[in-house]
């Protein structure tokens, strides 16, 4: 590459509040690593309060793949495309979710990128 | 000058078509309408949906009522036709010995053969444990600590081959493996796995199948079986072919069988014979036993199985509809179908289906006790008008069907729809004949519905109903002859990467793994049997000495020659016989619908000129 800087490995980009648990960040990975989808997780500050869509369309533009994840403080995941409207993720969980959600999210989100039906 | 409707009472639709007649007999149509037909075709039910037509295409041209003329029906009698399905083999699994299912994810590549234990053997001292083995992990466990239990096992010495997982997590393990092996998860009922016994485990590379377990040979090999005993787990390999990945299991007694179930007998009188077949014999030789036995007169299913109760309803509800005994009731034609019926095998453990064979028929009852005279009298009373009968169905629609442009004379007609498939032919001379067959919409979306598996009759009708389409990103979708569609709204996450259907009311999912070519297959398939089949059968009955070459003009009328293919595919089966076949276009505006309506004004017009 002309700027010198190392080509990065395509992968579904996971925009994560550290207030959320690490078991939600563990499920979401192993649910993209079961349809054989890499991820990158980059944190984001403690003080932003951005919730989970409005992390995941971000995520989504930094992502090769085009799928970005928004994990954000209270837990909540959003699933989004780069070419979909900010204000309509393609998938988002209930704030009563639990870790067989999680996994779900993590495999909709490599679904989007493999062209799989994402629908249960 | 007088104005008339003439009033077409079909199976589903009453159809109306306002005309006013000149003096010379001159002819102008005014304008038709549509209704759901009320009761069943030829009860004095039918009136409210006759009135109702006749009010409707009325209101279409301003406030006459009162100036109309007459009302003129057609000669209908009851036809009810019935559908039923009989499965007639099916796939048990005893004693648990095999686990063929497609888990969208298997792990590793390869096939693995050892004896299996619970993965829990592998913890403490491991005392017996020796040998190949086979793991099998129950709910509960997460992947992290089965891939450290087992690494730890191989570091150990321990001969691991393969593993069997009841969650969805086979790439996940095989990922943190040291040593790769094949890996089979998503099995639900993992705790029925039976310990201790020699099993094998295969799993294919992505885009292949397996090739040991699903050959009778591999399975001879890896098991070291005799001749007696190759022959016996064929049926294994059978079932397992074209999966990515199976678990196949040796137990002492254990055994699939792949039974054949006795479906009960049909008996076809006719042609002053009486006739036995086997309803597992199949489509093909039902079939030929009704042709030896034409003309039909009678047919009787075995009470208990699904066709006899079949036949059984559809004489009670001739009988209640007529008030005719059901002893003067007879079923005058049958259509068999052979079709395929993904079912859950029993005793599996895994959710696993087998492609089972089934026969489905389709009977229909006709009977000459026509109560139209009762329908007019109820009409001419609600509209204050003079109503009667005015020609008998067939003779009617083959008159409609005249002012198709470029139609002819002799000409036949083709009413595809929805109970029976219905032929009338009109000779040079102006002589007509008419027949009803059996099997027609409704026994093609049955098979549709029964062959994808969907259990939904208004998915299947839809599927019948419009072209497919892949949705292969949020913003493309695919149609089923390839052309790509680019829409501006991103369409909605539930239709993803699915296969849906395009009805005007939008995309709707088919909830099914099938690929969109094994869909579009399914559905053409089940027209073909249904109408392809059913168009030769009927125009055999009608054309002079059956002969479909005498023949010169056929015109396809009714609900289902509205389809998007079915018009094409029974144009493509006629062609060979030198036949000129083609939608009708009724007074060459209104396309396959109002035939019989429009036949009863000509007909009026041509008595009154």
């Amino acid at each position: 590459m002309s700027d010198g800087r190392a080509v990065e490995r395509p992968s579904v980009v996971i925009y994560r509040h550290p207030g959320a648990s690490p078991a939600v960040l563990h499920e979401v990975c192993a649910g993209a690593e079961e349809e054989g989808v890499p991820t990158r997780v980059e944190p984001v500050g403690d003080t932003d309060g951005r919730d989970a869509p409005a992390l995941a369309h971000p995520a989504a533009l930094d992502s090769r793949l085009e799928v970005g994840v928004g994990i954000d403080a209270g837990g909540v995941i959003a699933v989004h495309h780069a070419k979909l409207p900010p204000a309509a993720p393609a998938h988002v969980t209930s704030p009563t979710a639990g870790p067989p959600d999680w996994r779900r999210a993590g495999q909709v989100a490599a679904r989007i990128v493999t062209g799989l039906p994402i629908a249960p | 000058m007088r104005l008339v409707v003439g009033v077409d009472v079909g199976n589903t639709t009453t159809e109306a078509c306002l005309a006013r007649v000149g003096p010379e007999g001159a002819v102008a149509y005014l304008g038709t309408a549509l209704m759901r037909t009320t009761g069943v075709k030829g009860t004095p039910e039918n009136a409210d949906g006759a009135v109702a037509a006749v009010r409707a295409v009325l209101a279409r041209v301003g406030p006459v009522t009162d100036q109309l003329h007459a009302v003129l029906l057609n000669e209908a009698t009851p036809v009810i036709s019935g559908l039923a399905m009989e499965t007639i083999t099916e796939t048990i699994i005893t004693e648990s010995t095999m686990i063929g299912h497609n888990p969208a994810t298997p792990g590793g590549v390869g096939l693995g053969v050892g004896v299996t234990v619970p993965i829990g053997e592998l913890l403490g001292d491991r005392r017996g444990v020796e040998g190949s083995l086979i793991v099998v992990v129950p709910h509960g466990w997460d992947f992290d600590d089965v891939a450290a239990t087992l690494n730890a096992a191989v570091r150990d010495g321990v001969d691991v081959v393969a593993a069997v997982l009841a969650g969805d997590d086979a790439v996940l393990v095989t990922n943190r493996l040291e040593k790769p092996i094949p890996v089979v998860d998503e099995v639900a009922a993992v705790e029925k796995v039976p310990m201790g016994m020699l099993a094998a485990v295969e799993v294919a590379a992505p885009g292949r199948t397996i090739r040991t377990l699903s050959n009778s040979y591999g399975l001879a090999t890896v098991f070291a079986l005799d001749p007696a005993q190759t022959r016996q787990v064929s049926p294994v390999a059978r079932a397992l072919t074209g999966n990515r990945s199976a678990v196949v299991i040796r137990t002492p007694t254990g055994d699939v069988t792949d039974r054949l179930i006795p479906a009960g007998v049909l008996e076809l009188r006719g042609a002053g014979r009486t006739l036995r077949v086997e309803v597992d014999a199949g489509a093909d030789e039902i079939m030929a036993t009704v042709s030896r036995v034409a003309p039909l007169d009678d047919v009787h299913g075995e009470p208990g199985t699904h066709v006899g109760g079949m036949l059984a309803q559809v004489r009670d509800t001739m009988t209640d509809v007529t008030g005719q005994p059901a002893s003067e009731i007879a079923i005058h034609d049958v259509l068999a179908v052979d079709t395929i019926v993904p079912a859950e095998v029993r005793g599996g453990l895994a959710g696993e289906v087998a492609q089972e064979h089934a026969v489905a028929l389709a009977a229909m009852v006709s009977t000459d006790r026509s109560r139209m005279q009762a329908v007019a009298d109820l009409v001419a009373d609600r509209l204050g008008t003079s109503a009667g009968v005015g020609g008998v169905e067939g003779a009617m629609a083959v008159r409609g069907a005249l002012t198709t442009p470029g139609v002819d004379r002799p000409v036949a007609v083709i009413d595809l729809g929805g109970g029976s498939t219905d032929a009338a032919l009109l000779t040079a001379s102006g002589e007509t004949t008419a027949v009803h067959v059996a099997g027609a919409g409704e026994l093609v979306t049955k098979l549709i519905d029964s062959e994808l598996a969907l259990d939904n009759r208004e998915v299947a009708e839809s599927v019948k109903r419009h072209p497919l389409g892949k949705v292969e990103s949020f913003f493309h979708l695919r149609h089923e002859d390839g052309t790509v569609e680019f829409v501006d709204e991103p369409l909605p996450p539930h239709v993803f990467a699915r296969v849906v259907v395009m009805t005007p009311e939008g995309l709707v999912p088919v909830p099914t793994r099938h690929s969109l070519d094994a869909v579009r297959r399914v559905r053409r398939e089940a027209k073909r049997r249904v109408f392809c089949v059913n168009a030769v059968r009927a125009l055999r009955q009608v054309a002079p000495q059956g002969n479909l070459r005498a023949l010169d003009f056929v015109v396809l009328l009714g609900g289902s020659a509205l389809d998007f293919e079915i018009p094409d595919m029974i144009a493509d089966a006629l062609a060979p016989h030198g036949i000129v076949c083609g939608t009708g276009n009724i007074h060459g505006s209104e396309g396959p619908r109002n035939a019989v309506a429009s036949g009863l004004v000509d007909a009026y017009a041509e008595e009154s000129a």
